[in-house]
C-alpha cells in the first residue's frame, strides 16, 4: 500500500477533480432549473448519482500506474473497437438504436468510450516513435488509421458528432507532435479536393444531402435552424447579469428542445447572464490550461501526449457545444463536459480526470 | 529515460501554441456571448419577453383509399376537440366553470383530466372534450378572447366510410408510440416525432409511405394569453426560417368490389371467420373480409378502454385477420390437392372404383368416412360431389406424403402468398423431412391417410386455398393475390400501376382439370352433393366443403352432433370453389369458425358471393343456366 502512504497523499492532485465538481455544481443546478416542471423532472437526481459514480471509477482510476496504462493501451483501444463493430453488427440485425451495446441491465455506449481508447492508443504509438525531429506525412500513417477506422464506424452509426470528435482530437495531438507545416498544408489541401471529389461523384444523393443539412441547419425541415435562433435568444435574453435562476423564460415553455441535454449553456446563460457565462468559460479554460501543463512537466511522451489528448477531448467538446448553441457552428448534437444531461458523458469525463490526476500523481514517483 | 524527457521538453513550444489557441478560441466564444448578450441583448431580451416564436407542425393530409369502381371508402375528415393550455390560464376557477357551461362536461370532470396530466408541461394543451359538435365550436371560438388558455385543436381523422366492413384489410392508425420512434425512424429513414400518424396494420401498414405524406412546418407568433398569430418575417434574426408547406400522401384504388364486400360481410353476420375472392385470371382479391371486425376510426386518437377491453376479451379474436393471420386444416377441401396427386402419378384414373363401407382399416385403426354405412361404389367424380374420405384414403394408400406435399406447394399452399399485407402466415404442409426435422420423429403411413382428406398436420390459410382453386380452375396458374390497383397522387398523376404476377405454373393435363371441375360442380348443383341445397344454375358455382376439426374427435364421438358441443369445440366450416364452372373468373373461400359444417355455414356465404359477382359483371352469362347434369363440361 505504498501508494496510500501519507507521502504520496499529500502529492495527490486534487486539482482535475476539483475543477470537475466545480462544473458539475453549476451543471446540475442548471439543470434542474432547466427540467423543474417537466417530465423530465427527475433527470437530475439521475445525474447526480451518475457523477458520483463517474467521480468514484475516476478516482480509482487515479490510483493506476501510468506505467499500467501504457502496457495496456493497445488492448483497450481493440477492446473498444470490438465493441463498436459489435453495435454495428447487432444494431442492423435488431433495427434498434444503434449506438448502444446491452450487457445485461447496463447499456453502454462504445463510441463514447471510444475517444479515450483512441487517446490510449496515439499516446502508446506516438510514445514509442517520438523523438526531436520533426513529423513528416509518411510518419503518422498508422496513426491516421488509428483513428480513421473508429471514426467510420462511429459516423456510420450515424453519429457524425462523434465520429468528427476523433479527427479533431488526432489533428491536436500530430501538431503537439511537431507535425511540419508542409504537411500540414498538404493535408489540408488532399482533404479538402479529396472531399470535394468524394461529394460530387462518389456519394449517394441521399448522403449529399445529410451532408448539406449537417452544413446548413437552415435548410433542414426538422427546424434545428429553429432551434438555433431559439438559442440565440435565450442566451442574448439574459444580458448581463442574467433573468435569475429558474426564471428561463425559453426554458420553461419550452422554446428549447433537448434542453437538459445540447442547450443547457443556453438556459444557464439566460439564467445567469454575461457574467455568469464567462464565470462558466473560465473555469473550462483553467482546466483545460491545467491539462496542458501537465503536458509540458511530465517526463515521458506517453504521458504527455495523454494529456494533449485528454485536452483536446475536453476542449473539442466544450468549443463545438458553446459554438453551435451561440450560433457559431452548426447543430451537430455534443454534448457540454459535465454540464449536458447523460450518464456515459459523465463517466467519460470522470475517468478523462481520473487518468490526468495518475498521470499527475506518479509524474516525480519512479 | 533522461533522452525522452528532453524530447518532452522539446515539444513545449508547440504546446504553447496550442495553449495560446485554446485560449483563442475560447475567447473567441466569449466574443460571440459578448455580442449576443451585450449588443444585441436587448433585442433579443425583447423577444424573450414579447414575442414568442412557436413551431407547429401542418400535418400532411393523409391519401385516400377507393375501391376497384372508385368509390371512396377510406377518407379524411377534420375533428375538433376543445382544449386548456394551462400556462395561459388567468383565473383558473371563472374560466373553467364557464368552460364547462358552454361544452356541458362538469367542472369536477375537468379538473379531473387537467390533473391527471399535471406533470405533462404546461405548455401543452390538454383535450377535454373530444369531437365537439360544431355550435359548441363556434361558442369557444367566439369567446377565446375572454376565455385565455381554451382553444380549439383541429385534428385530421380517419372516416373508413363502411365502419367495420374490411377493417382487417385497411388497418388503422395511431400515433407513433415511444418504442416505435426510434425504430422506425431509421427503418425509413424519416425524421418522427411524437404525434405522428403511422399505420399500424393492414393497408394503413404496408403502404404506410405511401400514404403518409410529409408533414410542413408553420412558424406562428403566439402571445402571452396564448393567442395565435402568423408570423411575418420582417426581423432579420429570423432569416432562413421560412414555413414549409406539407406534402399531401398518395392514393390508391384497390381491387376490392365495395358491394362484394357487403355481402360477404352481411353474411357472416355474428358469426366469427373470414371470407376472400380472388379474379382467377390475375389474382387482383375482390373481397377480403374477416369477422368480428373493430371500428378502424376507433384506434384514430388513444382508443377508449371500454372498447378496446370489448375486443381483446372477445373469444373471437376482433383483431386477428382470419384471411391471412390464422391458419386452420383445410378439411375436405384439400382432397382436390389428393385427387390432382393421384391423378399425376397414376395411382388412380378417370374410372377408378372404391368400395365404400363407410371406414378404411389401416395398421390398427379405422379411418371413418363421415357417412355411416358408407358410400357403396365410388368413382372420382362422386367421391368428390360426396365428400367421400375412403376413396381418397384409399388412393393415398399408393401416394407418399412428400408427393402429396409437392404439388400442394405447386398450388401455392403452406407458404406465404407473398400478398402486401402485414403478418401474413404461412400454414403448414407437411413433409417427412419436415417432421424428422420438427418432431425427431419418423413419418407415420397413417398420417399420410389423415393428410388426404386435409387433416392432420396440414394447415392452410383462407387466401391460400382461395389461391390454389382460382389455379385450378384456370388450368393451373398460380397468381400472387394482390389488393392494389393503382397509386396517385394529388393531382390524379397515376404513379404505379400494378398487374398481374404468376409465381408458378402447374401443367395439369386438361382431362383431370374436367374431372374434377364436374365433381366440384356436383357438390353444388347435382342431387347428392354435400352442397345441393345451394343449387344455382345461374351462378354455376363450383366448389368443396369442408370441415376443419378444432379438436381431434375421439372415435367414438365421430358420429355426435357437432351442435350438441360447446361453442369452442365445434369444428369449423370451410369452403372453397369458383365460378362459373365454364369459365372461372372469381374463386372464393370462406371459413366460420365454429360453424359445425362447410355445407351449412361456408357455403351459402360463397354462393351469395358468387351469385352477387355474376350479376355484377357478367349477367349475360348468367342468364345461360346450366342443368343439374353439369352438361356444359
Amino acid at each position: 500500500m505504498k501508494n496510500l502512504s501519507p507521502d504520496f497523499l499529500k502529492k495527490y492532485d486534487v486539482s482535475f477533480f476539483l475543477g470537475m465538481t466545480a462544473i458539475f455544481f453549476f451543471g446540475v443546478l442548471n439543470l434542474y432549473s432547466a427540467t423543474y416542471n417537466h417530465a423530465t423532472e427527475s433527470l437530475f437526481r439521475s445525474q447526480i448519482f451518475w457523477f458520483f459514480i463517474a467521480i468514484f471509477i475516476g478516482f480509482i482510476i487515479s490510483f493506476i500506474h501510468p506505467k499500467t496504462l501504457f502496457r495496456y493501451s493497445y488492448h483497450i483501444y481493440f477492446f473498444n473497437l470490438i465493441a463498436l463493430l459489435a453495435v454495428l453488427i447487432l444494431g442492423k440485425v435488431g433495427m434498434g438504436a444503434q449506438r448502444w451495446l446491452a450487457i445485461g441491465p447496463l447499456r453502454v455506449q462504445p463510441s463514447e468510450f471510444m475517444k479515450i481508447a483512441l487517446i490510449f492508443a496515439l499516446a502508446k504509438w506516438f510514445a514509442k516513435n517520438s523523438s526531436f525531429e520533426e513529423t513528416r506525412i509518411k510518419n503518422i500513417i498508422i496513426p491516421s488509421a488509428l483513428t480513421i477506422i473508429p471514426a467510420i464506424l462511429i459516423m456510420a452509426q450515424p453519429d457524425l458528432g462523434t465520429g468528427g470528435i476523433l479527427v479533431l482530437i488526432f489533428a491536436v495531438i500530430v501538431y503537439y507532435r511537431k507535425l511540419q507545416w508542409s504537411s500540414i498544408i498538404k493535408i489540408a489541401l488532399i482533404g479538402l479536393i479529396s472531399g470535394w471529389f468524394m461529394y460530387k461523384f462518389a456519394l449517394k444523393d441521399y448522403q449529399r444531402k445529410r451532408i448539406q443539412t449537417f452544413i446548413n441547419p437552415y435548410q433542414d425541415a426538422k427546424g434545428s435552424g429553429y432551434n438555433a435562433i431559439q438559442s440565440e435568444i435565450a442566451i442574448g435574453s439574459g444580458r448581463l447579469f442574467g433573468k435569475g435562476y429558474k426564471k428561463s423564460s425559453q426554458a420553461s415553455l419550452n422554446f428549447l428542445p433537448e434542453n437538459h441535454t445540447d442547450f443547457v449553456f443556453s438556459i444557464f446563460s439566460e439564467e445567469h447572464g454575461l457574467f455568469g457565462a464567462s464565470l462558466l468559460l473560465s473555469l473550462y479554460t483553467v482546466i483545460l490550461l491545467r491539462f496542458n501543463w501537465l503536458a509540458r512537466s511530465v517526463k515521458s511522451m506517453y504521458e504527455s501526449v495523454f494529456c494533449v489528448g485528454l485536452m483536446s477531448l475536453f476542449f473539442w467538446h466544450t468549443f463545438i457545444n458553446i459554438g453551435m448553441v451561440s450560433g457559431l457552428l452548426p447543430i451537430v448534437g455534443l454534448p457540454l463536459p459535465l454540464m449536458s444531461y447523460g450518464g456515459s458523458s459523465l463517466l467519460t469525463f470522470g475517468i478523462a480526470m481520473g487518468l490526468a490526476t495518475s498521470i499527475s500523481n506518479y509524474r516525480s514517483i519512479f | 529515460m533522461f533522452a525522452e524527457e528532453e524530447v518532452v521538453k522539446s515539444h513545449s513550444e508547440r504546446g504553447k501554441q496550442i495553449s495560446l489557441l485554446v485560449v483563442g478560441m475560447m475567447g473567441l466564444l466569449f466574443a460571440r456571448l459578448c455580442y449576443l448578450q451585450v449588443f444585441k441583448g436587448e433585442i433579443l431580451h425583447q423577444y424573450s419577453v414579447k414575442n414568442r416564436l412557436r413551431e407547429e407542425v401542418i400535418w400532411a393530409p393523409r391519401g385516400k383509399i377507393y375501391s376497384r369502381n372508385r368509390e371512396l371508402i377510406v377518407d379524411n375528415n377534420p375533428r375538433f376537440d376543445i382544449v386548456v393550455t394551462r400556462q395561459y390560464l388567468q383565473d383558473r376557477k371563472e374560466t373553467l366553470t364557464k368552460l364547462s357551461e358552454i361544452i356541458d362536461v362538469p367542472y369536477e370532470s375537468i379538473s379531473a383530466t387537467l390533473k391527471k396530466y399535471q406533470m405533462e408541461p404546461k405548455y401543452k394543451p390538454i383535450i377535454v372534450k373530444k369531437d365537439v359538435l360544431f355550435q359548441d365550436l363556434a361558442m369557444v371560438e367566439t369567446l377565446s378572447d375572454t376565455l385565455p388558455g381554451i382553444s380549439v385543436q383541429i385534428s385530421i381523422a380517419r372516416n373508413y366510410i363502411d365502419t367495420e366492413v374490411g377493417a382487417h384489410l385497411l388497418g388503422y392508425i395511431s400515433e407513433i408510440n415511444n418504442t416505435q420512434l426510434p425504430k422506425y425512424r431509421k427503418r425509413d429513414n424519416v425524421d418522427y416525432r411524437l404525434g405522428d400518424f403511422i399505420g399500424q396494420s393492414g393497408i394503413e401498414q404496408q403502404y404506410d409511405s405511401v400514404l403518409r405524406g410529409v408533414n410542413g412546418l408553420e412558424y406562428v407568433e403566439v402571445d402571452a394569453l396564448g393567442r395565435k398569430r402568423k408570423y411575418i418575417n420582417t426581423d432579420n434574426l429570423f432569416q432562413g426560417i421560412e414555413d414549409i408547406d406539407s406534402k399531401p400522401g398518395n392514393s390508391m384504388v384497390l381491387t376490392i368490389d365495395r358491394d362484394l364486400q357487403k355481402v360477404a360481410y352481411d353474411s357472416l353476420g355474428d358469426r366469427s371467420g373470414g371470407v376472400v375472392a380472388i379474379d382467377v385470371e390475375s389474382g387482383e382479391i375482390l373481397t377480403y373480409v374477416s369477422t368480428p371486425a373493430f371500428r378502424p376510426s376507433e384506434f384514430n386518437r388513444g382508443i377508449d378502454p371500454e372498447y378496446w377491453k370489448s375486443l381483446i376479451n372477445n373469444i373471437d379474436r376482433p383483431l386477428r385477420d382470419k384471411v391471412i393471420q390464422e391458419h386452420y386444416s383445410p378439411g375436405s377441401t384439400f382432397k382436390v390437392v389428393t385427387a390432382i396427386t393421384a391423378l399425376a402419378e397414376g395411382v388412380i384414373n378417370g374410372s377408378t372404383e372404391v368400395h365404400c363401407t363407410g371406414a378404411l382399416r389401416f395398421g390398427r385403426r379405422n379411418y371413418h368416412c363421415w357417412k355411416r354405412g358408407g358410400h357403396g361404389y365410388v368413382n372420382l367424380t362422386k367421391a368428390i360431389r360426396e365428400s367421400c374420405n375412403v376413396f381418397f384414403q384409399k388412393a393415398a394408400l399408393n401416394l407418399d406424403i412428400d408427393q402429396i406435399a409437392h404439388y400442394a406447394s405447386l398450388l401455392g399452399l403452406g407458404k406465404k402468398t407473398g400478398i402486401s399485407l402485414p403478418r401474413e402466415t404461412s400454414g403448414l404442409i407437411p413433409t417427412k423431412e419436415w417432421k424428422q426435422k420438427s418432431r425427431g420423429e419418423e413419418w407415420q403411413k397413417g398420417e399420410t391417410l389423415s393428410c388426404a382428406i386435409g387433416q392432420s398436420y396440414i394447415l392452410t390459410t383462407p387466401l391460400q386455398m382461395a389461391v390454389a382453386y382460382a389455379a385450378l380452375s384456370n388450368g393451373g396458374k398460380v397468381f400472387k393475390p394482390y389488393l392494389v390497383k393503382e397509386i396517385f397522387d394529388i393531382n390524379n398523376k397515376t404513379l404505379k400501376e400494378f398487374t398481374p404476377e404468376v409465381i408458378s405454373e402447374l401443367s395439369l393435363p386438361e382431362d383431370i382439370v374436367k374431372k374434377i371441375k364436374k365433381g366440384l360442380y356436383e357438390v353444388v348443383n347435382r342431387k347428392g352433393g354435400t352442397a345441393y341445397y345451394l343449387r344455382d344454375y345461374g351462378t354455376k358455382l363450383a366448389g368443396k366443403t369442408g370441415t376443419s376439426q378444432v379438436i381431434r374427435a375421439k372415435a367414438k364421438d365421430v358420429y355426435q352432433k357437432c351442435e350438441d358441443m360447446p361453442y369452442e369445440y365445434r369444428h369449423h366450416g370451410v369452403f372453397a370453389g369458383f365460378a362459373p364452372v365454364d369459365n372461372p373468373k372469381i374463386a372464393i373461400a370462406a371459413i366460420v369458425e365454429h360453424g359445425c359444417h362447410g355445407s351449412t355455414a361456408a357455403a351459402p356465404i360463397v354462393q351469395k358471393i358468387a351469385t352477387k359477382f355474376m350479376k355484377k359483371y357478367h349477367p349475360e352469362e348468367y342468364e345461360k343456366k346450366s342443368d343439374d347434369e353439369g352438361n356444359l363440361l
